[in-house]
């Protein structure tokens, strides 16, 4: 186990209860946090459609969006998972990606000696799972059992991962798909476009595993406490292991969407994610240290992300001020959060006073 | 306690020094010219930046903290001294002024959001980090500055001694920027082994609230850091244009990663309370010389980045394996010594903590 | 309590409203009516897309039509794909686009021309089924062998050499670095390449401590090659600091303004290059002939560009020869 996290619990000693205390405080107001970004996405939403109903409330800017955000939410979604325990996963991206090249050398050759399309594909996102899984279970295996720091264990498999990567590909694209394959990225069913099909079966997933589940409340005890959860009978090693797992997974997912959309494998695609993620799970109220994070929030943070971003797009705003002003809705909501979280606090305590 | 506290300490130390120690010699197994004294200047030369920001962002994962906008930070800073330099005045001393002080306020900022607004550190410097990227890369369009005025450029030819390079006639000095990496690592141990403010940054790393009850202010420990690195970042980045003689507003992107690596790799715990200067300078010079010897090593080029991944991998889990061993028989020694029922609470309490 | 959530994010959207207005405002003066050409760069903020932009912009205020030129801030193609998937949204009249992956892009251009816009590529060729015309600087081909030869011109034809390359994904430098390395196994036989081309990430800080490295595990080195704009200037800083001026040729694609000191000390003996400035003003130019109807034909002489050469497919469109610069010239250009 990480030793440093032990050394800290254990210092903490008499405040321990004082912190769970606070944190016992932040649940109660979580409904705040959540009602802050839902306004924000509804306003950036009214907003947007105001200045340019035309172009930006258009049917087909929405579908257009509802093709471009289920990719960046569902690695918001994997790096969620695992800042929920206190860590954080910087392969996520390369993960995706070494996984569809893997899948995409497969899909070629089989599209090459002639196999019937269905099975190719079948077959191909078979391996671009399977390779998902085993990049997550290799950082689960260095995590959890060898007991490295996430973010180091993580920046070492996020070369390796891009390494092995860019050997298989030497640095150019593999394409020559069969055309099946471009379903996933590219059409819609009944209107709704497939990837955003997908992201909503891995938000219904995420949410009953991590808030629904008992592994999930697991999951959440290791972020609060590592060691208390250990020693109140749960394999914490187990869990972290399953857990990185299904960040892997989770990956493949969104590199199944990418090699679709994009009709290719390449290993840079979507790197600008990674930090993205980050900012995406923090404004959606996930605690950096961990034992807090919940998926509606940082679902309705990618929306807002994104509606931003095509927003400012349509409008011709310089990409750089697009970043500055994305920059500050990360600042303002937080302290927005912090001014809600300490009138609250105050009002809690003043409660308090009375009842003593 | 203590003593054993210094005992892992010093093992902490010792487990990455020897895979630094092992590595070095493999890379001079396969190509002599490793350690020679004309090509570890070099490779101190080109980390110089890397080192000086180190020392920051030593101090502030001490904390329990993180700055991911130090990339950002040091593009400003170049492009500020550079317009400086170029449109206003070629004096060095002024040069420093200006990049220390720009360096210092963006620190600042980063520390008042932390401190004072109680942002979490890593939403606040990404925060920060898009806003100043973006606003630098707005004014500049990512244009170069060139022109750097001559005196300047000739300040940073300046070289200290004269040592003769093996195997040739040339003569070789020490690179003057030598000097502030000197100065950031000299500043940085004294502030935390002999101020107060450095006994206060490892009790806040350590724990924040019974650093405050013994009387710590957390909330100007806090800002102090931030700005001591924001200070650090602008010494930086008047060292790195020294060097580099133009400025390129996209030099950095990416730069935070290695440092906040290089650092963790020295032993400081991203969850704070743990880490030390000689620690982090093994560190950042492990993860310089991984990336110096890959070419030295005639390793192809496409295998280098899973070299550099696996190596990673395996130090680290060495490390912290050595570490586990370690910690384990300490534990045992005192099982051994445990009589009375006031020691056998301690163990549990030990084993608590490291196991 | 629920007034003060209220009013702050009235707050932050008084904040985003003002924000967007402001720059809103400068950017889209634009009449619907007026014929919109989007010219898309891999990313924006490098002085080379930056020149390209100013030649763009100069052929939309020549030739009276609304340019854009957007691009996404890293080189990322994902970002590309959505910046496409919003333009489209917004209708355009055609897009230009110098695609950080060409096989990447194929699906979201298919989408744009259903949506009946022009599509072209500019700087790097995309997938050639789905664009209507192709506007390169250069015969890639040539150009990796021009490269080549001013490596030869410089160091001999005998000796080894190195390959300093922007980025190992970079498709245009791979496909140049390829060009130049088979023309070299026939042409040069005695020339030998001592390791795989090495990535610098298109810095020039990574350019110099990876020659730095090149010069000692290869102390037999004769020449370096740079290949992407900040590459040969790292790579010159790295030998010139060395004192091995004399001894290694540094020679590649570099900005003249930006390599002047280095080609003045002798450290890069020669960069080659074109204008961007014209590869934009010929993009829009061409664009807008197209909208109207007109294809360019072989040998066409565009103003302020020059004349162009067109292949045999009627897409296939290059601007012309690279530029040399030399201690002698560089001063004389401006970008």
């Amino acid at each position: 186990m990480n030793k440093d996290i032990q050394k800290n619990t254990k210092q903490i000693g008499a405040p321990q209860k004082e912190n769970r205390m606070r944190r016992l405080v932040k649940k109660v107001h979580l409904d705040t946090k959540e009602l802050v970004l839902l306004q924000l996405l509804i306003g950036v939403f009214l907003l947007m459609s105001i200045l340019s109903p035309g172009r930006f409330l258009s049917v087909y800017n929405l579908q257009s969006m509802a093709y471009q955000f289920p990719e960046f939410g569902i690695f918001a979604l994997a790096m969620m998972v695992i800042v929920v325990t206190g860590g954080i996963n910087l392969s996520i991206t390369y993960s995706a990606t070494l996984s569809s090249i893997l899948g995409a050398v497969v899909l070629v050759a089989l599209n090459n000696l002639g196999v019937q399309p269905l099975v190719t594909v079948v077959i191909g996102v078979l391996v671009i799972i399977i390779s998902s899984i085993a990049c997550g279970a290799v950082n689960g295996l260095i995590v959890a059992h060898i007991g490295i720091t996430p973010m180091l264990a993580t920046l070492g498999t996020m070369t390796l991962f891009e390494g092995i990567a860019l050997n298989i590909t030497k640095g150019g694209a593999i394409s020559g798909f069969p055309d099946m394959f471009q379903w996933f990225g590219n059409s819609a069913i009944l209107g709704i476009p497939v990837p955003l099909l997908i992201f909503v079966l891995v938000i219904i997933a995420t949410y009953f595993i991590l808030q629904r589940s008992s592994f999930g409340a697991k999951v959440y005890m290791i972020g609060c406490n590592p060691t208390a959860t250990r020693f109140s009978g749960v394999n914490v090693k187990k869990v972290l292991f399953l857990l990185y797992i299904y960040s892997g997974i989770l990956t493949g997912f969104a590199g199944i969407i990418m090699a679709s959309r994009y009709n290719s494998a390449k290993e840079s695609y979507g790197y600008t994610y990674l930090l993205q993620s980050v900012a995406a799970a923090v404004l959606g109220g996930t605690d950096i240290s961990g034992g807090f994070g919940k998926v509606f929030g940082t679902v309705v943070s990618v929306l807002i992300l994104q509606v931003i971003s095509s927003g400012l797009n349509i409008f011709g705003v310089n990409r750089f001020i697009t970043d500055v002003i994305m920059g500050m809705i990360l600042i303002v909501v937080l302290t927005i959060n912090f001014v809600n979280n300490r009138m609250e606090e105050k009002a809690l305590l003043s409660k308090k006073v009375v009842t003593a | 306690m203590n003593n054993i506290f210094s005992q892992i300490k010093r093992s902490k130390e010792m487990g990455i020094l020897a895979i630094l120690v092992v590595i070095s010699i493999i890379i001079s197994a396969f190509n002599s010219s490793f350690l020679t004294f004309g090509n570890l200047l070099d490779v101190v030369k080109s980390n110089i930046v890397l080192g000086i920001m180190s020392m920051g962002m030593l101090l502030v994962l001490l904390t329990g903290g993180i700055d991911v906008s130090i990339a950002s930070v040091i593009s400003a800073v170049t492009v500020i001294i550079g317009r400086f330099m170029v449109d206003y005045s070629s004096n060095i001393f002024l040069i420093f002024l200006v990049g220390v002080v720009a360096g210092s306020l963006m620190g600042l900022i980063n520390g008042l959001l932390i401190a004072k607004l109680k942002i979490p550190p890593i939403v606040a410097t990404l925060g920060t980090m898009s806003v100043i990227f973006g606003l630098v890369l707005y004014l500049t369009n990512g244009n170069w500055i060139t022109g750097i005025p001559q005196n300047f450029i000739d300040f940073g030819r300046v070289t200290i001694g004269q040592f003769p390079v093996a195997g040739s006639d040339r003569i070789q000095g020490i690179p003057i920027q030598f000097l502030f990496l000197l100065f950031a690592i000299a500043l940085t141990w004294f502030i935390l082994k002999y101020t107060m403010i450095g006994r206060g940054i490892y009790a806040i790393g350590g724990n924040r609230d019974s650093a405050e009850r013994i009387g710590m202010n957390s909330e100007n420990i806090t800002l102090f850091i931030y700005t001591y690195e924001g200070f650090l970042i602008g010494l930086a980045g008047v060292v790195h244009t020294s060097i580099m003689r133009q400025v390129d507003p996209n030099a950095f992107i990416g730069f935070e990663i290695q440092v906040i690596a290089a650092v963790v790799l020295g032993g400081a715990s991203v969850l704070g309370g743990y880490g030390s200067v000689s620690g982090t300078i093994i560190g950042v010079s492990l993860f310089c010389i991984i990336n110096n010897g890959l070419i030295l090593m005639h390793i192809p080029t496409f295998w280098q980045k899973i070299v550099v991944g696996v190596v990673l991998i395996t130090s680290i889990s060495f490390d912290v394996i050595q570490k586990r061993m370690h910690d384990k028989k300490n534990i045992r020694v005192d099982i051994d010594e445990s009589e009375s029922s006031f020691k056998r609470l301690s163990v549990v309490q030990k084993s608590t903590s490291q196991a | 309590m629920k007034k003060l959530v209220l009013k702050a994010t009235i707050l932050t959207m008084a904040l985003l409203m003002v924000g967007s207005v402001v720059f809103a405002q400068g950017q889209t003066a634009a009449q619907d009516d007026e014929i919109t050409i989007v010219v898309m760069p891999k990313l924006v903020g490098i002085p080379y897309f930056n020149a390209s932009e100013v030649g763009a912009k100069q052929a939309g205020k020549d030739l009276g039509v609304n340019v854009i030129y957007t691009g996404p801030s890293t080189a990322d193609a994902a970002q590309q794909v959505r910046m496409i998937e919003d333009l489209i949204a917004k209708g355009v009249d055609a897009i230009a686009v110098a695609p950080n992956d060409p096989a990447a892009l194929t699906p979201v251009l298919r989408k744009a021309k259903q949506a009946g816009i022009l599509v072209l590529d500019w700087d790097t060729p995309a997938d050639q089924s789905v664009v209507d015309l192709s506007i390169h600087q250069i015969d890639d081909k040539e150009y990796g062998q021009h490269i080549w030869d001013l490596l030869v011109e410089e160091m001999g034809d005998t000796g080894d050499y190195a390959v300093v390359t922007g980025g190992l994904s970079a498709a245009n430098l791979n496909g140049w670095i390829d060009h130049g390395l088979a023309y070299a196994k026939t042409q040069y036989p005695q020339l030998n390449l001592v390791t795989d081309r090495v990535p610098t990430d298109e810095k020039q800080q990574i350019a110099y401590q990876k020659t730095l490295d090149l010069l000692k595990a290869y102390p037999s080195l004769k020449g370096v090659v740079g290949v992407s704009t900040p590459a040969p200037l790292g790579a010159a800083q790295a030998v010139q600091e060395k004192g091995a001026a004399q001894k290694v040729a540094v020679v590649g694609t570099a900005l003249p303004t930006d390599s002047k000191p280095y080609l003045e000390d002798g450290s890069l003996r020669v960069a080659t290059l074109w204008d961007p400035s014209k590869l934009g003003y010929l993009t829009v130019y061409l664009a807008k002939e197209m909208l109207e109807g007109k294809k360019p034909v072989d040998g066409q002489d565009v103003p302020n560009v020059g004349k162009i050469t067109v292949w045999e497919d009627g897409k296939t469109v290059i601007m012309g020869p690279p530029t040399d610069f030399t201690k002698d010239n560089a001063g004389q250009f401006s970008f």
